[in-house]
């Protein structure tokens, strides 16, 4: 499903240029559920981003679902983000000034075709589905962290996608509700077939997947130190 | 995505208020002054409507500025120039294709009628006058020919006039009036035009007025007529080789009221051409402050940007997100603004016939438009290149 090849992704700090990602070869089947180890500066945030399209390689080519993704347009990449893939970031990350609802259905509005399922029922099913349903019209700030991150994960599904890229969804929670985000996330992949990609730096969390990659300095290493 | 951004306004009652009075105060100014002008057209139309059709003017003094003399000496006759007197009206009574020849001495003067006084004017005239310059009888009759020779005490008045110095306008006749001392008598009244000079005049044979109230024995102005179209200009020919004779080429002005009209429209464009050009100062100005506030909106919401970005949104769709509320935000303060501006034309209708026109409306919404996509476009394009990542990540 995906296939980074020699993927080097860099910035410069004035002068200085900042290797995030060097050299990274990597191929992740459809269906995985797979945790991205590393340490804060790792740069296994910006590995997830170039797999998610929202940044691209500086060398190296991205293949994802058979496409190379240097080569389309903001157009195709911005669809490729709605349909295939949905994000769950350690913030959050919904709008405050939409409530629950508005959030999940947020993708749907960004469709470029006729959507084949009634948004609206849908998104209704997902919050259901996360015990929130009865949170649908409240703000984000009115409701808990946890709650939160479902209708996180809830706006990644609306569009069904093949791959859920979670950076550190549990950063901002209590144990006990992030082991409920991880198992979400695993029944996500248990019972739907959705690759799932955890980004994270906590060992025991990346230990609930199935195959875990560890990164340092940019590089794939073989342990995690 | 209206919707969103209608939300939006809500949300935000008092930013979107005083962002968009920028451009309700500069759509106002524009779309008033432009219903002022229009006003002031008409109203100077209407003056000259009211007299009939091919009516050809001579006064004295010259209105077409080859001679430095320029249009200030236009309509007023005291800048010099011919008298005309009897004289004159016997020589140009002489143009055959000529329907009407009407002498016009005019004075303002108090006029009363038992303990009843107002100041009105009084105009000497012949009995052609009525005809040429539309006037018809709501009561009581006119002076005859017989009348200017015999110098009869006979006024006819306007309507408004008899009005105020009678209980009934229908009452006035019969009854005397007292103009600079001299006792006339009411033998008519005719209906108001809506020329304010006009409806409060004591017409009366202007051999009458001889004496105290003209000691000159001169007239104002001098007015030739037609029924038919097509002698106007052999007319105007004739009548300037006549004044020749007696005058310089300079002394007195043979005119169409098309061409003065033309002459004063002409003003009145510049007028109104400069007017609204310093009104659209403050549209301008309006525009900056969307584009500022479009700006702060898109700082303020570099995160939502990110977000929609991630889940979907191509840098079209911020372009267009920022650009309808840019567009919104100055269509309302457009819309606002006509609405004021029609509000105070209707108040000021009852003096002034202004009018919105077509185009007034045309132009608040096009203009406003037209501001809001280009003060927008800026503050949009920004929003739709920032990078997804950095997006996000902004606190």
């Amino acid at each position: 499903m995906i296939n980074l090849q020699n993927v080097s992704k860099s910035y410069f700090l004035g002068e200085e240029e900042i290797k995030a990602v060097d050299d990274v070869s990597l191929v992740i089947k459809e269906k995985e559920f797979i945790g991205i180890l590393g340490s804060s500066g790792s740069g296994k945030s910006t590995l997830m981003h170039l797999i998610g399209l929202l940044e691209q390689p500086t060398s190296g080519s991205v293949v994802l679902e058979n496409k190379d993704v240097s080569k389309l347009s903001d157009r195709e990449l911005s669809e490729i983000r709605n349909k295939t893939v949905g994000f769950v970031f350690q913030s959050f990350n919904l709008i405050n000034r939409f409530t629950v609802l508005e959030n999940v259905l947020l993708p749907t509005k960004y469709s470029k075709e006729n959507l084949n399922f009634d948004p609206i029922s849908r998104a209704d099913d997902l919050l259901k589905r996360f015990g929130i349903l009865e949170r649908r019209n409240f703000f984000p700030n009115k409701i808990s962290g946890g709650q939160q991150q479902r209708v996180a994960i809830a706006r990644a599904l609306i569009m069904s996608p093949k791959l859920i890229l979670a950076d550190e969804p549990t950063g901002n929670l209590d144990s006990k509700t992030g082991d409920e985000i991880i198992q979400i996330l695993k029944s996500l992949n248990k019972d739907f077939g959705v690759t799932v990609i955890l980004v994270t730096h906590e060992h025991d969390i990346a230990k609930k997947t199935k195959r875990q990659i560890y990164i340092r300095d940019g590089h794939i290493v073989e342990k995690y130190l | 995505m209206v919707k969103t951004a209608i939300e939006d306004f809500k949300r935000n009652k008092v930013r979107t208020l005083l962002t968009s009075l920028g451009i309700m105060i500069g759509v106002l100014s524009v779309v008033l002054l432009i219903a002022l002008g229009l006003g002031l057209k008409n109203y100077i139309k209407q003056q000259f409507e009211s007299l009939g059709a091919n009516l050809i003017i001579i006064f004295p003094g010259n209105i077409s500025g080859d001679e430095g003399g320029g249009v200030s000496n236009f309509g007023a006759g005291f800048a010099g120039g011919a008298s005309f007197d009897e004289k004159d009206l016997n020589s140009l009574s002489r143009i055959n294709e000529a329907d009407y020849l009407v002498p016009l001495f005019m004075k303002s003067s108090f006029i009363e009628a038992g303990t009843e006084r107002k100041f009105g004017y009084v105009m000497g005239t012949n009995e052609q006058s009525f005809k040429l310059l539309n006037l018809d009888l709501l009561e009581g009759d006119i002076f005859t020919k017989g009348d200017i020779s015999a110098r009869a005490k006979k006024a006819v008045l306007g309507e408004s006039l008899a009005d105020a110095i009678f209980d009934n306008p229908e009452d006035a006749v019969g009854k005397t009036i007292r103009i600079a001392e001299q006792r006339y008598k009411v033998i008519g009244v005719y209906k108001k035009k809506g020329d304010q000079q006009q409806d409060n005049a004591a017409v009366v044979p202007y051999k009458t007025t001889y004496g105290s109230l003209n000691p000159d024995e001169t007239f104002f102005t001098m007015y030739l007529g037609t029924t038919d179209e097509t002698k106007v200009d052999e007319i105007k020919a004739k009548a300037k080789e006549i004044l020749l004779r007696r005058y310089n080429k300079d002394d007195f002005t043979v005119t169409e009221q098309t061409e003065i009209l033309s002459t004063v429209n002409q003003i009145f464009a510049i007028v109104n051409g400069v007017l609204v050009a310093i009104g659209s100062i403050s549209l301008v100005v309006g525009g900056i402050g969307i584009m500022n506030i479009m700006y702060a909106t898109v700082t303020e919401r570099t995160k939502e940007v990110g977000i929609r970005r991630a889940v979907g949104a191509t840098e079209e769709d911020i372009l267009k997100q920022f650009l309808t509320e840019s567009l919104l935000l100055s269509l309302f303060g457009g819309v606002f603004g006509l609405i004021l501006a029609s509000l105070i034309v209707l108040g000021v209708r009852a003096f002034f016939p202004a009018s919105i026109n077509l185009l007034a409306v045309i132009i608040a919404f096009v203009v406003s438009s037209a501001i809001g996509v280009f003060f927008g476009v800026f503050p949009a394009r920004r929003a739709a290149k920032l990078p997804p990542i950095e997006a996000i990540r902004y606190e």
